[in-house]
C-alpha cells in the first residue's frame, strides 16, 4: 500500500517537476497516475484549507458573509445556467465542474479524481469521484456531464457560447446542424464514473477547458421539468459548495452551504448574501458596513487608500485582461500598414496607464506576465516601442506625412466603468500629440457596440479581452483567429498567423505549443493587427474580520475574478474585534 | 380691458405697413418693451452674464490659458492652484481651459438649435393658423402627437439613432423643440388674422402670402422672441444632460455636461472635477431664465 500523499508533497512535486520543464498539465497526468496507483491522499485533498486563527481569535458564531458592489453582481444575473449561457453572470459556486482553477490560475481536479489522456492528447478520460452529490442527494455521475455538454452543443438549446466546446469531436458539426445524431459527438460516459472525451485532434489544453465555465454541468431532471426557470431559487438543484436559498430578482441572492457537497466539511461559511448593487453606488455599501467584501472602482480606491482607517483593507488582485486598439484594416487610414505602425509606436504606454490610477499596467503583448504564453521578447517589444519620432517617420510616403490630411477618425468603445473611458481619452491624447491624429471618442451602448464590432463596421476600436481560461488558445484563437465564423472582432486576417494558431492548438508538447503562440504574436504585431496598450488589474477591500482569502505564488490576494471563481469555499469570518 | 394697456395688434393696427420691430423705426410696443426690460434689474444681470458667456465663447482661443487637449500625465486630478485656477482633470488637462471651450459648445448648441426650432416651428405654426381648415387640423394633430412624447426621452432616442455629435444634437433638439413655438405662432395667427388691419390689407388687394409675411408674422414676433429666450437655456441644458449620460458631444471636445458626468464619480475624491462645470451650467441657466422672464414681462406686462 502506497503511503498517502499530502497536499504539500503534491505541491512540492509540481514545483520540482516544473523546474525541470514538466508543465502543470503533464504533472497532472503524473499526479493522476499516482492517485490511480491507490494513493488515498489525492482523493482526500480538502476543498479548502482549515481556518487559521491567531491567538485570542475566535471563529464568528454567525458565518454570514456579504459581498458585492464595485462591479460584482451589478446587474441581476440572467440565470445561473452556465451550461446554457456561460456569461449568464450567475453565481458559480452553485456548481462544481470536473476541474477548477486555483489561486494560481491552474486547472486542478475538482469532481474528477483522475485525469488521463492517450499519447497525443486527443482522447481525455475523466474519472469522477463517487461521493459527489446534487443538492437533492442524488449522485453526480459521468452521465450528467455527457448530457450537459451535449445540451450545450445541441442547436435546439441555442447556447450562445457553445463554440467553447467545439474542440470536442463533431461538436461544431452537431451545433451547426451538419450532423443530427448526438451520438456522434465525442463525449461519452463509458460508465457512471468515467467520462471519455474524444477531441477533433490533439488538444493539450483540454483539462483547462474542463475547468472553465463552459464545462459546468446542469441538472437534467430540473431542466426537463422547469425549462429556462430551472435556476430560480425554488427549482434549482446544484452540485457546488453552495445552494441558492433565495433570489429576489434585482435585489439580492442568498446562498447556503450545500450539505450534500462532497467537500461540505471543509466549507466554513454557512450563508452568503449577495445584494445586487449598481456600480454607481461605489463603495458606499462597504463604508456603511452593509457588505464585508467589495470590488473597488477608480474613484473609491484613492479615498479608501488615503484614509488610515481603511488603507489596510484595500488590496490589488489579478484580473487577467488586456486593453488594446483595433485599427480596422479595411477602413482608411488604417488600411495602410505604415499608419498602423505609426500608431503602434505613438502610444506612450507608461503615461497612458497613469490615468487609470493603478487599474492598468503597460502592456506589450496579449498575455499578462505570470500566465502560460506570456512573452517578454525584445523583438516583439521593438515592434511597438514608444518613439514619437519613429512614429512620425512611419508616415513618410503616405498621404498623412507630417500628421496631415487625416480623415475623420472615430474611436469606438463599449460603455463600461473601471476607468475605461479615461484610458481611451489618454490614447486619443497621445495620438493627437505624437501623430497629430484627431480622433473622436464614441461610447456605444454595449449591445450596439457588440453588433457593430462583429460586423467589423467600426473604424478604430478601444477594447479589452478578459481572459476566460488561462491558455494562449483563449488569448489568440478565441480572439483573433481569422477563420472564426462568429464573434470575430477585427477584419484583419493573416494566413501565417492562423497557421501558427492551428499548430498551437494541435500540438501536444507544451513548449512547442508556446513557441507557436510566440511566433503568432510576432506576426500579428509586425502586421499590426492590434496594438496592445494596457493590462488590467483590479482592487478590492475586505473588512478585517474576513479571512481565508487565498494568495497566489506572487503573494497577491486573489478574489473572485474572471478565472478564479471559487473564492467562497475558502472564506471564513472571525469575531469582530 | 383698460384702454391704456397695450394690446397686441392694436398699436400696430394704426400703422399696418410697419414691417418689422426694431428701435430704429420703432413701434411704441417695442420701445415700451425695451424700456421695461432695461428697468428690470434681474433681467439686466442675466443679460450681462449672457453677454459675458457669449464673449467667452467667441474668444475662447484667446482667453483659455491652455489648449483643451493638452494633457499632463504627471499632474492628474490636481486641485485648484495658481497655475491651474480650477485644477486639472483625469488626464491632467487644465479644467478652466476646458470650461472656457465648453462655453463655446453650450452657446453654439443654444443658438444653433433654436435657429432650427424657429425655422421649423414658425412656418408650421403660421401656416396652420393662417390657412385653417383641414391643413390646420392635420398640423395641429401633429403638434399634439409631438407634445405627447416626453421631450428628453425622445431626444435620447434620436441621439441613439443618429449617434453622438454636435450636428446631431442640433437635429435632435430641433426636431423635438419646434412644437411649442409652432403652437405659440398658430395662436398668434388665429388672433391677429381677425384684426381690422388684416381686413384692410385684404381689401387693398394684398394676397395671402403677402398678408402672412408682411402683416401677420411681424406682429406675432414678441411671443416667438420670448419662446426663443427660454428655448436657449433649455437646449443648453438638454445638451448637458445628453453629454452627462454620454450620448452628446464626443471627447476630446469639452462639454460641461460631459465634464460633470465624468467628474461625478470622483465627487468624494476630486470634488473640483464636478463642482466647477456644474456651477457653470447653473449660472448660465439662471442668467438665461432671468433674461427670459424679463423679456416676457417686457412684452406682455399683463402676465405679471
Amino acid at each position: 500500500m502506497t503511503p498517502p500523499i499530502t497536499d504539500r508533497q503534491l505541491d512540492l512535486l509540481a514545483e520540482r517537476l516544473g523546474s525541470v520543464g514538466v508543465g502543470r498539465r503533464d504533472f497532472l497526468l503524473v499526479a493522476a497516475g499516482l492517485a490511480a496507483m491507490g494513493a488515498e491522499g489525492f482523493n482526500a485533498r480538502p476543498v479548502s484549507a482549515a481556518p487559521k486563527l491567531a491567538p485570542g481569535e475566535k471563529l464568528a458564531k454567525d458565518q454570514t458573509f456579504r459581498y458585492g458592489g464595485g462591479g460584482w453582481y451589478q446587474v441581476d444575473p440572467a440565470s445561473h445556467d452556465f451550461n446554457k449561457d456561460l456569461y449568464c453572470q450567475g453565481q458559480v459556486t452553485l456548481f462544481a465542474g470536473l476541474m477548477k482553477f486555483n489561486a494560481d490560475f491552474q486547472a486542478v481536479p475538482y469532481l474528477a479524481e483522475k485525469v488521463s489522456s492517450n499519447a497525443d492528447g486527443s482522447v481525455w478520460t475523466f474519472t469522477i469521484r463517487k461521493d459527489s452529490r446534487w443538492s437533492d442527494g442524488s449522485p453526480v455521475s459521468a452521465r450528467d456531464f455527457e448530457w450537459s455538454w451535449k445540451r450545450q452543443l445541441d442547436p435546439a438549446s441555442a447556447a450562445p457560447y457553445a463554440s467553447f466546446l467545439y474542440d470536442i469531436k463533431n461538436g461544431e458539426a452537431f451545433n451547426k446542424k451538419q450532423i443530427t445524431d448526438a451520438g456522434q459527438v465525442g463525449v461519452k460516459a463509458t460508465n457512471d464514473w468515467t467520462l471519455e472525451v474524444t477531441l477533433e485532434g490533439p488538444r493539450g489544453y483540454f483539462p483547462v477547458l474542463a475547468a472553465y465555465l463552459a464545462a459546468l454541468p446542469a441538472h437534467r431532471a430540473s431542466v426537463e421539468k422547469y425549462g429556462d426557470k430551472w435556476t430560480e431559487a425554488a427549482n434549482i438543484v446544484c452540485n457546488g459548495p453552495f445552494v441558492l436559498e433565495s433570489w429576489e430578482h434585482n435585489k439580492q441572492m442568498v446562498l447556503r452551504r450545500n450539505k450534500h457537497f462532497f467537500g461540505a466539511k471543509d466549507v466554513t461559511l454557512e450563508k452568503v448574501v449577495i445584494p445586487i448593487i449598481g456600480v454607481a453606488a461605489g463603495a458606499l455599501p462597504y463604508d456603511g458596513n452593509e457588505i464585508d467584501l467589495t470590488s473597488l472602482q477608480v474613484a473609491d480606491l484613492r479615498r479608501l487608500q488615503g484614509d488610515p482607517r481603511t488603507a489596510r483593507q484595500v488590496f490589488r488582485y489579478p484580473f487577467p485582461g488586456t486593453w488594446y486598439l483595433l485599427p480596422q484594416t479595411t477602413k482608411p487610414p488604417f488600411d495602410n500598414l505604415k499608419v498602423r505602425k505609426a500608431v503602434a509606436h505613438a502610444i506612450d504606454r507608461e503615461n497612458v496607464i497613469k490615468v487609470a490610477q493603478g487599474f492598468a499596467l503597460p502592456a506589450h503583448s496579449m498575455i499578462p506576465p505570470g500566465f502560460p504564453g506570456a512573452l517578454d521578447d525584445p523583438k516583439v517589444r521593438a515592434l511597438q516601442k514608444f518613439d514619437p519620432k519613429l512614429a512620425m517617420s512611419m508616415l513618410k510616403g503616405t498621404p498623412f506625412e507630417g500628421g496631415k490630411n487625416w480623415p475623420k477618425i472615430v474611436l469606438s468603445m463599449r460603455d463600461e466603468p473601471l476607468g475605461a473611458k479615461p484610458l481611451a481619452e489618454a490614447v486619443q491624447a497621445v495620438l493627437l500629440e505624437n501623430l497629430n491624429m484627431k480622433t473622436e471618442l464614441e461610447v456605444l451602448e454595449p449591445r450596439v457596440f457588440r453588433e457593430r464590432l462583429w460586423k467589423q463596421d467600426l473604424q478604430f476600436v478601444w477594447i479589452r479581452w478578459f481572459m476566460d481560461y488561462p491558455d494562449p488558445h483563449n488569448e489568440y484563437f478565441d480572439t483573433f483567429y481569422g477563420k472564426k465564423t462568429t464573434g470575430r472582432r477585427q477584419a484583419w486576417v493573416n494566413a501565417d498567423f492562423d497557421r501558427e494558431l492551428e499548430a498551437g492548438r494541435d500540438t501536444r508538447d507544451t513548449k512547442a505549443r508556446l513557441a507557436h503562440y510566440a511566433k503568432a504574436e510576432e506576426i500579428m504585431q509586425t502586421d499590426v493587427g492590434y496594438v496592445p496598450v494596457a493590462w488590467v488589474v483590479r482592487y478590492a477591500a475586505a473588512k478585517p474580520w474576513v479571512r481565508g482569502i487565498e494568495r497566489n505564488k506572487q503573494g497577491e490576494q486573489v478574489v473572485e475574478g474572471n478565472i478564479y471563481l471559487n473564492m467562497l469555499p475558502h472564506l471564513y469570518l472571525v469575531e469582530r474585534a | 380691458m383698460v384702454s391704456s394697456t397695450p394690446v397686441f395688434g392694436t398699436d400696430v393696427a394704426l400703422s399696418p405697413r410697419s414691417e418689422a420691430i426694431g428701435p430704429a423705426r420703432g413701434t411704441s410696443l417695442t420701445r415700451d418693451a425695451f424700456r421695461r426690460l432695461v428697468r428690470n434689474r434681474l433681467a439686466m444681470l442675466g443679460l450681462i452674464v449672457v453677454v459675458l458667456m457669449c464673449l467667452t465663447a467667441i474668444f475662447a482661443d484667446v482667453l483659455a490659458p491652455y489648449s483643451y487637449t493638452k494633457t499632463n500625465f504627471g499632474r492628474l486630478n490636481e486641485p485648484p492652484s495658481a497655475q491651474h485656477w480650477l485644477g486639472t482633470d483625469q488626464l491632467g488637462r487644465d479644467l478652466l481651459s476646458r470650461m472656457i471651450y465648453g462655453a463655446r459648445i453650450s452657446m453654439i448648441v443654444g443658438l444653433g438649435s433654436q435657429a432650427i426650432v424657429v425655422l421649423i416651428g414658425v412656418p408650421i405654426g403660421a401656416l396652420s393658423g393662417f390657412a385653417g381648415g383641414r391643413l390646420d387640423l392635420v398640423l395641429t394633430r401633429l403638434i399634439d402627437v409631438m407634445y405627447a412624447f416626453p421631450r428628453l426621452l425622445f431626444v435620447i432616442l434620436l441621439m441613439s439613432m443618429l449617434g453622438a455629435g454636435l450636428v446631431n444634437i442640433f437635429i435632435a433638439i430641433g426636431l423635438t423643440g419646434w412644437v411649442f413655438i409652432a403652437r405659440q405662432t398658430r395662436a398668434q395667427m388665429l388672433a391677429i388674422k381677425e384684426k381690422d388691419f388684416v381686413g384692410g390689407a385684404r381689401a387693398l388687394g394684398a394676397g395671402g402670402w403677402r398678408i402672412l409675411g408682411r402683416h401677420l408674422l411681424p406682429n406675432a414676433m414678441s411671443p416667438i422672441i420670448v419662446a426663443v429666450t427660454f428655448g436657449i437655456p433649455e437646449a443648453i441644458f438638454t445638451e448637458a444632460a445628453l453629454s452627462f449620460i454620454g450620448v452628446g458631444i464626443n471627447p476630446p471636445t469639452p462639454s460641461w455636461g460631459q465634464m460633470v458626468g465624468e467628474g461625478q464619480q470622483y465627487l468624494r475624491t476630486y470634488w473640483h472635477l464636478c463642482v466647477f462645470p456644474s456651477i457653470a451650467i447653473a449660472v448660465t441657466m439662471l442668467a438665461f431664465t432671468f433674461l427670459g422672464d424679463g423679456v416676457r414681462d417686457a412684452f406682455d406686462p399683463r402676465q405679471q
